[in-house]
């Protein structure tokens, strides 16, 4: 069992003083690694809950019920940014919904390490690349719900919504597939790095910001 | 595992990855917003089948909790209003009011779904279904009166899709078995088959703008 309060503790105390001493965008990117972090301990406790709630195994609790909370929490901060700070430049944004995937990523990949050893490097850095752009893809979906999308409110909300539920049907399927050994969680950990891939490349051909 | 599920899966990934990939072609050859949507619709419902299928091809049963496939099919619902939105353009006109029977019908629906299934999962379907059959009888109306007869099939294909989830909804309460006499797998097939209609339903709405 892990003791994932402590393990978030050790990881944000650097980062907490980090920030106290940086300025501006560095601190904000700071800020923003700790909130993922601690969107990541809080998914782990509310998942945890439903699962007991509804009587789930361990199985379907990571499978069906964690990527939808952990989706869901990962957006609350970014939520709370735009409405609340309510930033103007697009940059902003985009390094909010990075930093929190980000920080999200890293307490996930420490907790993983505490649990299954750190032995074998070349699966241990397939799964951290892996993890890693997972989460930093399903930002990306919600990170172009926010800023590509219309004009319009309510256009802008469905779609956030739709990219929300793009990113958590990815999650899933990524879920099943490393949940596996051998080849079909080699192509779990592979699938991110191909759309991740395909994001970027799409992005330069289309010049995105003029079509959405 | 369920063969006949697996197969009816299948085909319907093959359809929704066909939808995506033609849609996917179309946005980089003509940088249209209507291509981008579609290929997200068609992209989200093909994840979420692909979800379900490698839940029964590693586990051999269906998922338990459902939430996530159902979520990436909710997902296509809001692209497709959006897609509607966005052929349909600014509305000007008033509401007809016979448009007030479609949240009738959805309620309806939901609350007689709610004997076999959960009260959240029936609010949302119910909630983004009525969406999507208010916002295409809408622009269907609006195409008709204002004669934009090209748009027309688009949305006719759309209510097709509508017709053909509530008809699986409605067949998988009375559930008939693992077999191809199931009409929850001729409603499946009707759902695989718009989604190869639906490119070029945009084709052709999109072609006289």
């Amino acid at each position: 069992m892990n003791n994932i309060e402590n393990i978030f503790m050790c990881l944000a105390a650097p980062l907490l003083i980090a920030s106290t001493v940086t300025k501006e965008r560095g601190r904000r990117l700071m800020i923003f690694m700790l909130t993922g972090m601690a969107s990541c301990l809080f998914s782990s406790y509310i998942s945890t809950f439903i699962a007991a709630a509804q009587g789930a195994d361990v199985i379907s609790a990571s499978l069906e019920i964690s990527p939808f909370v952990e989706e869901i929490m990962k957006l609350f901060p970014l939520i709370f940014y735009i409405l609340v700070f309510e930033p103007t430049v697009t940059s902003d944004i985009l390094d909010a919904c990075m930093m929190t995937a980000i920080g999200f990523a890293t307490l996930e990949n420490v907790c993983f390490l505490m649990t299954n050893g750190s032995e074998d490097i070349i699966e241990l850095a397939i799964r951290g690349f892996g993890t890693g752009t997972m989460h930093v893809v399903c930002a990306s979906f919600v990170a172009f719900g926010l800023l590509h999308l219309w004009n319009r409110l309510w256009l802008r909300v469905a779609g956030t919504v739709a990219f929300l539920c793009a990113a958590t049907t990815f999650h899933g399927i990524f879920n099943v597939l490393v949940s596996q050994t051998g080849i079909p969680m080699y192509i779990g950990f592979i699938i991110p790095v191909g759309t991740m891939v395909g994001i970027l490349v799409l992005r330069k051909r289309l010049k995105l910001r003029g079509i959405i | 595992m369920p063969v006949i599920e697996s197969i009816d899966n299948i085909i319907q990934l093959v359809t929704t990855g066909f939808c995506t990939a033609f849609s996917a072609c179309r946005l980089v050859a003509t940088k249209r917003r209507e291509w981008a949507i579609l290929t997200l619709a068609g992209a989200v419902c093909f994840l979420g089948d692909l979800y379900w299928q490698l839940y029964l091809l590693f586990y051999g049963k269906t998922p338990e909790y459902s939430y996530i496939s159902y979520i990436g099919w909710y997902a296509g619902y809001l692209f497709l209003s959006l897609l509607v939105v966005e052929i349909r353009g600014e509305r000007k006109a008033k509401y007809n009011r016979w448009l007030f029977l479609v949240p009738a019908f959805t309620i309806g629906m939901g609350i007689f779904y709610l004997q076999w299934g959960d009260l959240i999962g029936n609010i949302i379907s119910a909630t983004l279904m009525g969406i999507l059959i208010w916002v295409s009888v809408d622009a269907l109306i609006m195409a008709k009166n204002e004669k934009k007869k090209e748009s027309v099939f688009l949305y006719i294909t759309i209510l097709i899709f509508c017709f053909a989830e509530y008809a699986m909804w409605t067949a998988s309460c009375f559930w008939q078995g693992d077999t191809f006499m199931n009409p929850y797998f001729w409603f499946d097939i009707l759902m695989s088959s718009v989604f190869l209609a639906l490119p070029f339903a945009l084709k052709k709405a999109v072609k006289y703008e």
